[in-house]
Parts: C-alpha cells; sequence; structure tokens
C-alpha cells in the first residue's frame, strides 16, 4: 500500500521536474552549427553568424592531406609509415631546386625529386601517420574537409604535374647524360693517365 | 438552407446534401491543415527541446515541411508486402482515418453554433467513435503479414480497450455537473472564467480531467504511450510496412489525433469556447479562444512526449487498472457527493472552483520557478569559443 | 470449450536491422506473444578482421587500427595497444604522458558512457536526454579535437608517449567545460533517471547476481554493477592510476535488486562522476617535460607474448601480442567487454518482455564493433 502511494508520489513529482527541465531548454539556444551557413574554420568566422556553445575548427585539424613539394626529399618515410599503402611516390636524382626554377643562392644540389607523388583520399584514414613521420614537415594535413568528387578517380590527389614530371625525368637524363659524359672524360683522362705513366 | 432552396430551386434532401459536403470539407480541410501543422511543430518545438533547430529549410521557418512531407509520401511507390491481405491491407489506413475523423462531427470548432451536429448523445458517441482506430490499428498489424506489426497492433488493442474505462468513467464528472450527454450542454454548463471550467469545479474534477488527459494521451497513442509504434522496440509497430500515400494517411490520423486530444479536453474540461458575456457567441473570438486552448494543450502533449520514457506493456494495463480507473472511480463519487452537499450550500460551489483554481496557480508558480533554475543551469558556459 | 487453443512460439527477427540493436546484431527470439521464450544472439555482421590486418601493418601502423575496434573510446583501445607494445620494448613513458593518456581517456571514457547511458534512454523512449547527453559528448569531441585534431577516431596515442603536446589553455578549457558539464548532466538525470517510469522500466529486470556475473565473465560496469567491486585501475594500477584519488562505484539495489538493468546503469552515471573528480585531479598536479620516450622508427620487439589488461568504458580490455622479431606483429588478440556482455543474454532474455530485452541491450552497453572486431 505504501509502495502503491509512492508510486503515485514519486511519478508525479518526477514528472513535473521533467517537464520542466524540457521547457527549460526549450528557450535555450540551439548547438547546431548550420552547415553551410556558419564558416567554422576560426573562432572569429564562427562567432560572426553562430550563438552556441561549439568550438571552432582547431588549428591542428586533419583534413585532406597536402604536399609542399619544394621541401619534399622523396625520403619515402610517409610510404612506409601510412598503414594502408595509399601514397605513392616515385623519385628521380636530380637539381631539384633547378627543375622547379626556385631561385636560391646556393649552387644546385643533386637530391631526390618526386616524378609522382599520389595520394589516395578515398582509402586515407586521417590517422596522422605520415605527417609524424616526415622529416621535413612537406606533408600536412589541411583544413579542408569538403573533398567530394563525381569520380572515385577524381579522389587521387596528384601533386607532381605532368610538366613537372617531364621537366624532371628530362632533367635527370640531362644530368645522366653530363654524369656519363663526366665519367667518360674521366675514364679517358684516367687512361690517358694511365698510358702516360706507362 | 433558405437559399440553397428559394433561389436555386433544390429539394430540401439536396440542399441537405450540398451543406452537408461543404461542412464535411471545412472540417476536413481544418483537420488535414491542422494536422500538417501539428507535425512541423512537433519537430520544431523538440528540436528546441533537443538544442537544435528542427526542420528550418522548407519555406519560412520550415512550415512548409509538412507539404514536402506529403508530396514526397504521395510521389512513393505504394507497396503491398508479399502475402497480406490485400484487401483489409488496402481500406486500414482510411478507417483509422475515418475514426478520428468522426469524432470531430461532436465537437465544437468554435462557439456551440459551430458544431457539426449537436447530439443528444454527444459524449456517447465521442467514446464510442474512437474506438474505431482500434480496429484499424489492429487490422494494420494483421494485414501487413509482418511480425512486428502484429504485435504492435495488439499491444495498440489491448492498450485502448483498457483504456477507454478510465476515459468514459472520468467523463462521468463533467457529465454530473451539466447534466446532461450533450457536448453543447457541456459547453454551456462551464464559464469563461478559469475558475467556472469544469476542470477547476472542484478536486473531483480536477482528478478527472487529470484522468482524462492521461487516458486520451494514451488512446492516442501517444509518448509515454506510443506502445505500438514504440520505434526502439517494434520497428513503428503496425505502420511499418506502410509506404506512400497509405503511410501519410496514417500519419494525418496519428497527428489529427493530437488535435483531437487538444480539442476534446478543451471543449469537455477547459471551458471551451465561452466568452465574457457582452461577447458571448461572436464567431471569430470563439474560434480564436477554442483554437488558443486548443494549441496550448496540443503543445503541452508535444511537450510530454519528448519528456518522457515510454512505459512497459504490463505497467501500461497497471496504470490504468490499478490508478486511473480508482482515480476515476473516486472523482465520479466525489462529486456525486459533493453536488450534493452542494445543494444544501450553494455558495459552496463557488468557493471550491476559486480555492481549487489558487492551488492550482500556486502550483503554476512552483513549477515556473523550476524552470527558471533549470534555465539558469543550462545557461551556465562552456568556454570553448 | 474443453478443447484447448493452438497456440505457438513466433519466431521474430531482431535485427540486424532494428533501432535497438545499436548497429548490426541480430537477436533470433521466440515468443509466447509478448514473453520471449528463447533468444539466440548472432554475431559477426560487423567482423572487419581488425586481427588479422594487425599481422600485416607496421607495430605503430596498427594504433589507427584500434581507433576502430570500439569508436566509442578509441582513446582507450589506443591506450590498451601501446601499453602493450611498450611493455614488450621496456620502454619508459614520459611522467607528463602518462599524466596526458589519463586526461586524454578519461575525458573519452565520459562521452562514451555518455552514449551509453543515452542510448539506454533512447530505447526506453526518452529522445531528449539522448540528445542533450549527445550534445555534452559534442562538446568533449571539441575538447578531443583539439589536442589531436580528429574527433572519432583520435590515433592520439602513440608507442612510447603521445603523438601531440597539449594545446595552450587547454586545462583552462576543460576546467570550464566540467563547470557546465557536471550541472548539465545531473540536470539530464533529474530528467530520465531519477523519472518513476524509467526506474520502473530498468529496476528488477534481468538482476545477474554477483557469482553468475563472474561466471559469465561479466567485465566494467557491468561487473560492477552486479556488486563486485573489481575495477582494473584499482586492482591492477597501471599507468598513474596509483597516485590518484577516486573511488569504484558498485551496484547497491538502490531501486530494485542487485545487479539489475538499473544497477548496470547507475554505475556508469557514477562513473562519470569519478571521472569528473580524476580529471580534476590530472589537471592540477600535470607536470611539464616529455611527450614522447625515444623508440625507433622500425621498431622490432624481442621475440615473445604479452597480455596487457586496461579498463575501458566498456570493462577489462585485453590486448594479447606474439611477436616473433618482426616489424609486424606474428599474432594478436582483443578481448573486449561486450562480447563478454552479450553471452549472457540468452540467459538473461528468457521469459522477460520484448521490451525488457531493449532495456537488458541498452544496460548492458553492447557496441557492434568492438563485439565483432
Amino acid at each position: 500500500m505504501n509502495a502503491y502511494f509512492n508510486n503515485i508520489k514519486n511519478g508525479i513529482q518526477t514528472v513535473f521536474e521533467g517537464m520542466s527541465i524540457s521547457l527549460a531548454s526549450f528557450f535555450v539556444h540551439p548547438i547546431t552549427i548550420q552547415y553551410p551557413e556558419d564558416d567554422i574554420s576560426s573562432a572569429e568566422k564562427l562567432k560572426e553568424t553562430y550563438k552556441g556553445q561549439l568550438g571552432p575548427m582547431p588549428e591542428n585539424y586533419r583534413g585532406i592531406l597536402d604536399v609542399d613539394l619544394s621541401i619534399c626529399t622523396a625520403c619515402q618515410l610517409c610510404v612506409k609509415a601510412c598503414p594502408i599503402d595509399c601514397i605513392v611516390i616515385d623519385a628521380v636524382k636530380c637539381d631539384k631546386s633547378k627543375v622547379q626554377g626556385t631561385k636560391s643562392e646556393k649552387p644546385a644540389v643533386k637530391t631526390r625529386t618526386c616524378t609522382r607523388f599520389d595520394i589516395h583520399m578515398g582509402k586515407c584514414m586521417f590517422c596522422a601517420l605520415c605527417t609524424l613521420a616526415c622529416p621535413t614537415g612537406a606533408i600536412v594535413h589541411t583544413k579542408v574537409f569538403e573533398m567530394n568528387k563525381y569520380q572515385l578517380q577524381d579522389l587521387v590527389l596528384s601533386f607532381v604535374s605532368e610538366e613537372e614530371k617531364e621537366k624532371a625525368i628530362k632533367r635527370d637524363s640531362e644530368l645522366k647524360v653530363e654524369a656519363a659524359a663526366e665519367k667518360a672524360a674521366k675514364a679517358a683522362k684516367e687512361a690517358e693517365k694511365t698510358e702516360e705513366e706507362k | 438552407m433558405n437559399l440553397l432552396t428559394d433561389t436555386l430551386g433544390m429539394t430540401e434532401f439536396w440542399a441537405n446534401v450540398v451543406i452537408m459536403l461543404i461542412v464535411c470539407t471545412i472540417v476536413f480541410a481544418v483537420f488535414a491543415l491542422m494536422s500538417g501543422i501539428t507535425s512541423w511543430a512537433e519537430r520544431r518545438i523538440a528540436g528546441r527541446m533537443q538544442s537544435r533547430y528542427g526542420c528550418n529549410r522548407v519555406g519560412p521557418q520550415g512550415i512548409l515541411q509538412f507539404v514536402a512531407d506529403a508530396v514526397k509520401l504521395i510521389l512513393k511507390e505504394d507497396l503491398i508486402p508479399d502475402g497480406a491481405d490485400r484487401f483489409l491491407y488496402k481500406i486500414t489506413p482510411y478507417l483509422c482515418l475515418m475514426g478520428v475523423l468522426a469524432t470531430l462531427v461532436v465537437l465544437p470548432l468554435g462557439s456551440r453554433a459551430m458544431m457539426v451536429a449537436d447530439l443528444n448523445v454527444g459524449v456517447l458517441y465521442f467514446i464510442s467513435i474512437t474506438s474505431i482506430v482500434v480496429i484499424g490499428i489492429l487490422m494494420a498489424g494483421w494485414s501487413s503479414n509482418n511480425k512486428w506489426s502484429l504485435l504492435g497492433g495488439m499491444r495498440s488493442a489491448a492498450q485502448i480497450v483498457s483504456y477507454e474505462i478510465p476515459v468514459a468513467m472520468s467523463l462521468l464528472t463533467p457529465i454530473l455537473i451539466a447534466g446532461s450527454l450533450s457536448v453543447g450542454d457541456l459547453l454551456d454548463s462551464q464559464g469563461w472564467l478559469p475558475w467556472e471550467w469544469t476542470a477547476f469545479q472542484t478536486p473531483f474534477s480536477a482528478l478527472a480531467f487529470f484522468v482524462f488527459f492521461i487516458g486520451s494521451l494514451a488512446e492516442g497513442n501517444r509518448t509515454p504511450f506510443d506502445l505500438p509504434e514504440a520505434e526502439s522496440e517494434l520497428v513503428s509497430g503496425f505502420n511499418t510496412e506502410y509506404s506512400g500515400f497509405r503511410f501519410a494517411v496514417f500519419f494525418m490520423a496519428e497527428y489529427g489525433n493530437v488535435f483531437l486530444i487538444g480539442l476534446s479536453t478543451t471543449a469537455l474540461f477547459l471551458g471551451g469556447p465561452n466568452l465574457p458575456g457582452f461577447l458571448q457567441g461572436n464567431p471569430f473570438l470563439s474560434v480564436a479562444v477554442m483554437m488558443l486552448k486548443t494549441i496550448f494543450i496540443m503543445f503541452v502533449v508535444i511537450w510530454l512526449r519528448w519528456t518522457l520514457p515510454r512505459f512497459r506493456i504490463d505497467q501500461l494495463m497497471d496504470l490504468s487498472w490499478k490508478y486511473l480507473l480508482p482515480c476515476a472511480l473516486i472523482a465520479f463519487f466525489g462529486q456525486s457527493v459533493f453536488m450534493l452537499v452542494a445543494h444544501q450550500i450553494p455558495a459552496i460551489t463557488q468557493i471550491t472552483s476559486i480555492v481549487v483554481f489558487i492551488v492550482f496557480l500556486l502550483i503554476m508558480i512552483k513549477f515556473i520557478g523550476r524552470i527558471r533554475t533549470n534555465y539558469k543551469e543550462q545557461s551556465i558556459p562552456v568556454g570553448l569559443n | 470449450m474443453t478443447s484447448e487453443l493452438k497456440t505457438e512460439h513466433i519466431t521474430i527477427n531482431m535485427g540486424p536491422q532494428h533501432p535497438s540493436t545499436h548497429g548490426v546484431i541480430r537477436f533470433v527470439i521466440k515468443t509466447d506473444g509478448e514473453i520471449i521464450h528463447e533468444c539466440d544472439p548472432d554475431v559477426g555482421y560487423l567482423h572487419r578482421g581488425i586481427e588479422k590486418i594487425a599481422e600485416s601493418v607496421t607495430w605503430q601502423g596498427f594504433v589507427p587500427f584500434t581507433d576502430r575496434v570500439d569508436y566509442l573510446a578509441s582513446m582507450n583501445a589506443n591506450w590498451a595497444y601501446c601499453m602493450a607494445v611498450e611493455e614488450m620494448l621496456g620502454t619508459e613513458v614520459p611522467e607528463r604522458a602518462e599524466y596526458i593518456r589519463v586526461i586524454a581517456g578519461e575525458l573519452n571514457r565520459i562521452s562514451s558512457h555518455l552514449v551509453a547511458i543515452g542510448a539506454a534512454d533512447m530505447d526506453m523512449g526518452a529522445i531528449t536526454p539522448f540528445v542533450q547527453l549527445l550534445r555534452e559528448r559534442e562538446y568533449i569531441n571539441d575538447l578531443l579535437e583539439m589536442i589531436c585534431g580528429a574527433r572519432l577516431t583520435y590515433n592520439y596515442y602513440s608507442i612510447g608517449g603521445v603523438n601531440y603536446d597539449l594545446p595552450e589553455g587547454f586545462s583552462i578549457k576543460v576546467m570550464g567545460f566540467l563547470d557546465h558539464f557536471e550541472v548539465a548532466v545531473e540536470q539530464m538525470h533529474r530528467l530520465v533517471t531519477y523519472n518513476q517510469i524509467f526506474i520502473n522500466r530498468f529496476a528488477n529486470v534481468a538482476a545477474v547476481s554477483p557469482e553468475m556475473a563472474m561466471d559469465y565473465n561479466f567485465v566494467g560496469p557491468n561487473l560492477r554493477g552486479s556488486g563486485v567491486k573489481y575495477d582494473v585501475r584499482r586492482n591492477k594500477p597501471y599507468s598513474i592510476y596509483d597516485k590518484l584519488d577516486f573511488e569504484i562505484p558498485i551496484g547497491t539495489a538502490s531501486v530494485g535488486t542487485l545487479g539489475d538493468c538499473y544497477d548496470r546503469y547507475f554505475v556508469r552515471v557514477e562513473e562519470i562522476r569519478e571521472s569528473v573528480k580524476i580529471l580534476r585531479q590530472c589537471l592540477q598536479q600535470i607536470p611539464e617535460g616529455e611527450i614522447q620516450a625515444k623508440v625507433k622508427n622500425a621498431i622490432k620487439p624481442p621475440v615473445g607474448h604479452k597480455y596487457i589488461r586496461t579498463e575501458t568504458p566498456r570493462g577489462d580490455t585485453g590486448y594479447f601480442i606474439y611477436s616473433d622479431g618482426k616489424t609486424s606483429p606474428s599474432r594478436l588478440k582483443i578481448r573486449t567487454g561486450s562480447f563478454t556482455g552479450m553471452s549472457i543474454i540468452p540467459e538473461l532474455a528468457r521469459n522477460i518482455f520484448i521490451a525488457d530485452l531493449v532495456a537488458v541491450i541498452g544496460s548492458l552497453d553492447i557496441v557492434a564493433p568492438e563485439l565483432d572486431r
């Protein structure tokens, strides 16, 4: 009998309390970020249109990957770090600054240059292991998260254009020819030397 | 009527038919519009209670959402599951809708003159016609050839049949006060001031109001009594297999039911369209008052849905038989005794009603206080941006 | 009238696409009307072969896959795996990294429990508390996004420490959030946890006695809900948990029988409060220093095996690793809490209502991807 009346009492009390809470939240401003209207890329831009409590996108947000080829050394560490093999790098050895046309005081040093740097964003799982492995910070996550494409192959990001690739290969073969010529010259010189010695 | 028979030369029979059709169209249009708007309002209110916006894309504040939904549903393919009882499956949604719509015959949209028919057994008609819905739901569950639907239908039958009783019992109290079964007389027995409404006449009628409101929630399959469709248990129950226009009709019946709960509660307990003496019978004002009260009750119904968890089937039966039915009986006997006493001492009626109303006001003040504290608690800043 | 009515049990498929199974789990139930006669859980719909994947990726490369084992508590799954590899290598994790690990792990525990209790509420038909609790989880996601840049699959822990240091002003933001959170969550409990309808739905349903819980190998909050005071964080302390002051909540049969759905549910509620306590302590005590121990690029742990137990939100999660000295594990086995919770369902779901089965699933906090791996 006691339990019966307790049930009624508690029922009415808790229902009233519950109703007061849901009505109170009726008056609180919604926290939804209206996606295309509100720009979440930075705190200032978010505050312009959004009045809720959620925070903006942080600086270290892990969006789609971007590669700075001018500092990439084609060391393949990211390829090794990637657990799902979505990065493919082909490289040739050549003086990169000359190929890329960057003006530098220093004489052109022979380094590896990418002839192919493809990232399959359809496979990528945004784990950031490649960015952590990169010794120069060439591969980074950007804050871009809109990556819808109509074709699957459009999801493959190619950072080296055909032109650059050809340039690099051309320069590579040039260098190879130069090196061969040099070698030949050296060999000839040496041969001369030995002949002279004889 | 005179216009039709005299100027257009119709016989009385045909004039009646024409008037009937016009009235039907008006009532149906109001009903359809209200159920559409209710579905929009429910989504908006639920959204705000859950810190989100709800639908706000179609039209200003998303108010055209229900039109878009209806268009989408009508364009969908009308699937009939394999092995279904095709005839029953097809007619069921209309049966459900009919059960809801037919109730509107005795409920006023405005003043007493604006009822389709002021039957002298209006309340009886109201109680009995609402039971048609249960046949519809049971048929829907049976004919879909789906076990979840069948369970939903069975639950609904058990639920509505058992809740008929406390609802009918609680209606005895206003009937006692009015001394009539006609809804029009019930309206006339109430005044325009809150303490002249049936709900606040005596503590017993307040109890009856409470029982009636809970019972009609259960009959309308609204949370916390939405077991027949219990989304997380029965995968929306009896209407699982329905699609397209038939689903739209079910949908309309469901939201129409909310409108009906509001309308019947207002008419029977909350003073209906009654206005102060000098304004009595003003058609526009009475419609406005009626709709205002109805919309408030509808808001409460929606508000309850987004607050409370759902009962289990046995607890639902417990509530009906162990809690509501005794309450309804207490209300009935209490009211009878009170009326006997009031017959001797007439002054007691006025005093009790004012006291009941003041108690109600005090509860409301406490309630508003709780809302304020909860609101303050919710608006503590998070400090993320 | 003497002939009896012919009745039969009906067989119903609950799932794999059912709103209350929280993912793709299937229950084949035989019911007598509303009452369940027999329930046969069918798992494996979400099997992705994560244990097999481990054998073909590097030791570090497997960390993001542990995120996918239990997407609601990725941090804790990362943690368990990294700890196992560290034990094999004998790496000492810097103290600051340990503190950061506890902070991230406890934040993730809170967010996971929020989903657990929210989903239980939603199964009972109370949708508003679910969405409101998810709102609080969204703030935690924002905080975790601040430290690692991702919102769901964090990949924050690395072998030997953590990947990134805490951003500037992080502890102030967490403190500010906790002040809001404690009040807001308490309010949500007033809305649903203490609600009489809700209590009636959960109390006295599917009670698991302590003996039965141990027989069925219950772990984590489910075990504690049955009144057994066992928490890996206390009984076999790892990381810095022995330095921290917190309680182990257990089921007390406050409204029903010991070990019923409400007890299991309420243990999670209490655990959120304890996690808040732990967070406050850690944020005050956190020292300066390194966040990453020196670990080689290509890890090759010595030949041998290791089993590590950690307390994740779904209980005692174990990572068994067998190494044959190569760059990837030779065999890896993950033991999860959801699976043990699942195995008791045929026993519990006997002679209860269909609606109660939903309550049981909700209170056991079963997460499908963790169940199937």
